[in-house]
């Protein structure tokens, strides 16, 4: 107990320590906070307005209700780090804590009981608070609260197990590469699912979660467990509540008992997961010519290779698709020319601030400018990369015209897309190496996503970058779009390579400028990627 | 100024430093740093940790700008072109920044292309260093799935591809097993013995003392002794008999604490 006792005393001196260590941390706390206590609040609310109404409307189907919500939150609150890509609650990293004579099960134990003390799981408990007053009243509300913390205990516990098996699958690189793409694509669906639910009228989502609800299919899940079992408590139905209670417990024993289990084999090497693979059996080669061709097409093998890159370039599609989707729902002639032409210009602009072209190379960036290449070549080569790399947004942009603007507004959008993207891509060379997004900590993991770290100044350039790509897009977009303005579908024969090759023109000159910024100042990049300057 | 009237007399030199200073936000890292190294020798540049060794690596390889000084490698200004400068050098680094995401062999091809090396030529020489360090039957692996000495091993052969003629190498032998570590210093003897000039870090004195011609010895971004051992046991009058070792902590002062551990008795 004293061991356990200093394991968890240690790891919230260690997070304590952690916040008033970092200005960044302490003021995203102090953001979080509010917004945390706001949701809290409102859940709390929620909860309770849900459970007076439904005893009142609904009282057969309050059990069932209740059981999916519970259900749906367990399972979130389990598989966040896939969805999300951040764990609701810590996962055990016993890796520090293993070298120590230490009981496996009590470092298990000990990781939980520090988790509890989380802001995100103190959150959860005003609105069960809420909904144990609303299903018990003043006399039964303590039985029925036991019982909800007991279910949220289960909740933590379980999303610890699921962390570490994650951690385990992590330690073979094929693994951990699936899932965090099917991670990051699970994170896609879910989060266009709703939009596309709701305008189609949600007539067949609706029916059959009503069937669920009738069926008390939820029932089955142990994270309804609790629920049930503070309903019952609730009702006075003291030996449900209690039958209920224990079904939990024995869940969160063997929650408990899996998570010591998988911990043993992993930290003892026994989680045999098999050999990483290799990459390509025949002999290596590099198809493109040049230093421009190998820069491109090493960008391409490295995005393909990498979960990240990979589900971010497959996932670019759905912004513009999910506009365009949009618009046609808004409109009843469907898509118009002017809607196709302002998406395409939109998803080129979209290159700003969002596709650095040296975040990719990360640790690889000293590697790379230590190569006597010249600085226009490589950022001509990387800017290449991300026109291939957005090759999905491109084809879909092109089939999206194909269907509603024909074979003729094919050219004209891609056009469009590809001339806006260039020039955006040039105003955003200046932004990489003005404002590079540092590397991830010593000790982090280096591929770790990398986001917001890049301060105010970056916002301001990235804004004025846009104005400028824009100001500088807009002859040639005007261009590309007179022909459809003029009704003279032929007239595209000339103004698109026009477009085309005055939107080149002008990003060589705005790319040459970058490369002797980047020769100017790569010592001053490299520091600061790393955090001296 | 031109540049011939601002550097000072290089003749026979691969390496001259003058005045080299790095300021990390009011720490002095590197403080008025002046050495020459003369071509094909092995230079060791040997200091404790913290000393500052490194950072004068990343400064002489245009990795990172100096507060102060000026630098030439082979003829080539450090505050001049840096093309050409980065023409001239190899250059392993502590972090062996790598394409995690390519395969060895990949990764030597790309580094051959960026040097400017024909495909035919560059593939020869990429078979022949993964042949040479072992790496012939990984070539087809990603870097993510090597270990620490494999991407040792692989950032060496990529410092090497391109037959630099001189070689910054910070840690070369660290994480590389006794037989690969064999073959490395094998290969730069030979190096230096066809004119390659070594720059090279090392914590392990008994082999910088076997391998190193001449060695400096920076603490505290200073350097306080330079010269071959011969030379410095004779600066310092220290005795003949004097090892690399013991010179190295008389030289930084080192407080080599003799307590008795009260448990341990």
């Amino acid at each position: 107990m004293d061991r356990l006792i200093a394991i968890v005393g240690l790891r919230l001196k260690l997070e304590a320590r952690a916040i008033a260590g970092s200005r960044g941390r302490t003021l995203g706390l102090l953001l979080a906070l509010p917004a945390l206590l706001v949701f809290s609040g409102a859940s709390a609310f929620g909860a309770f307005l849900l459970v007076r109404l439904a005893s009142r409307t609904e009282p057969e189907l309050l059990l069932p209700v209740l059981s999916a919500l519970a259900t749906l939150f367990g399972v979130t609150w389990a598989l966040s780090p896939l969805i999300a890509g951040m764990a609701a609650t810590e996962t055990h990293d016993l890796t520090r804590l293993v070298p120590y004579p230490v009981p496996l099960a009590t470092l298990v134990l000990s990781t939980l009981s520090a988790n509890l003390l989380q802001l995100t799981v103190l959150a959860q408990v005003p609105p069960l608070l809420a909904l144990a007053v609303a299903l018990g009243g003043p006399q039964r509300s303590p039985f029925a609260f036991a019982a909800l913390a007991l279910g949220l205990l289960l909740v933590v516990a379980v999303g610890q197990t699921v962390g570490l098996l994650l951690h385990a699958l992590s330690r073979n690189r094929r693994l951990h590469d699936r899932a965090v793409f099917l991670g990051i694509g699970l994170g896609i669906a879910l989060s266009v699912m709703p939009v596309l639910v709701l305008s189609r009228g949600g007539g067949a989502a609706r029916r059959l979660l009503l069937t669920l609800l009738e069926r008390d299919v939820f029932a089955l899940s142990p994270f309804a467990w609790s629920v049930r079992a503070a309903v019952h408590a609730g009702r006075g139905e003291g030996l449900a509540a209690l039958a209920f209670c224990g079904a939990v417990a024995l869940a969160l024993a063997a929650s408990v008992g899996v998570s010591t289990l998988v911990a043993q084999r992993l930290y003892r090497g026994e989680l045999d997961l098999g050999e990483a693979g290799r990459a390509g059996a025949g002999r290596a080669r590099f198809r493109l010519p040049g230093a421009i061709g190998a820069l491109v097409e090493k960008e391409l093998r490295v995005a393909w290779r990498d979960p990240r890159l990979k589900a971010v370039s497959l996932g670019g599609v759905v912004g513009p698709l999910l506009i365009l989707f949009v618009l046609g729902q808004g409109s009843a002639n469907g898509i118009g020319p002017s809607q196709l032409f302002a998406v395409a210009q939109v998803a080129g602009l979209g290159v700003i601030g969002a596709s650095d072209a040296l975040a990719l190379e990360r640790q690889g960036l000293g590697l790379l400018l230590s190569f006597p290449v010249d600085r226009l070549a490589l950022l001509v080569g990387k800017n290449l990369a991300l026109v291939v790399l957005r090759g999905p947004v491109i084809v879909a942009l092109g089939i999206v015209a194909l269907v509603y603007g024909g074979l003729t507004a094919v050219p004209a959008v891609l056009t469009l897309v590809l001339l806006t993207q260039f020039l955006a891509s040039a105003a955003d060379n200046y932004l990489a190496i003005l404002f590079p997004n540092p590397l991830p900590a010593a000790g982090r993991d280096p591929n770790a996503p990398i986001s917001g770290t890049r301060g105010l100044g970056a916002a301001a350039l990235g804004l004025l970058a846009m104005t400028v790509a824009m100001a500088a897009s807009a002859p040639f977009a005007f261009l590309a779009w007179l022909p459809q303005l003029l009704g003279e579908p032929w007239l595209w024969a000339l103004t698109l390579p026009l477009a085309l090759a005055g939107a080149l023109a002008v990003y060589f000159m705005a790319a040459s400028g970058a490369a002797r910024l980047l020769l100017r100042r790569e010592p001053e990049l490299l520091a600061r990627l790393r955090g001296e300057e | 100024m031109s540049e011939s009237e601002a550097a000072p007399a290089r003749d026979g030199y691969a390496i001259v430093v003058e005045g080299l200073t790095r300021v990390f936000r009011r720490q002095t890292a590197v403080d008025h740093v002046s050495f020459r190294v003369a071509r094909g020798r092995f230079f060791g540049f040997l200091g404790p940790n913290g000393a500052g060794k490194s950072t004068t690596i990343r400064m002489l390889t245009g990795l990172l700008r100096p507060s102060a000084g000026d630098a030439w490698i082979e003829g080539a200004r450090l505050s001049g072109d840096l093309i050409a400068l980065k023409r001239k050098i190899g250059v392993l680094t502590e972090e062996l920044p790598l394409y995690e995401r390519l395969t060895g062999e990949e990764h030597l091809l790309f580094a051959a292309r960026m040097h400017g090396l024909a495909d035919a030529e560059g593939r020869r020489r990429a078979r022949e260093l993964l042949d040479f360090l072992s790496l012939a039957d990984e070539r087809g692996k990603l870097v993510v799935d090597y270990s620490q000495g494999m991407r040792k091993k692989l950032a060496l052969a990529c410092a090497l591809v391109h037959g630099p003629s001189v070689l910054f190498l910070d840690e070369p032998l660290n994480g590389i097993d006794p037989v690969s570590g064999r073959v490395v210093t094998d290969l730069l003897r030979r190096l230096t013995a066809r004119g390659v000039t070594l720059f090279f870090t090392t914590h392990v004195l008994d082999v910088a003392e076997r391998l190193c011609d001449e060695v400096a010895v920076i603490d505290r971004g200073r350097i306080v002794a330079q010269g071959t051992l011969a030379e410095i046991r004779a600066q310092r009058e220290l005795s003949g008999s004097a090892t690399l070792e013991e010179v190295f902590l008389k030289l930084v002062a080192a407080d080599v604490r003799r307590e008795d551990l009260s448990w341990i008795g």
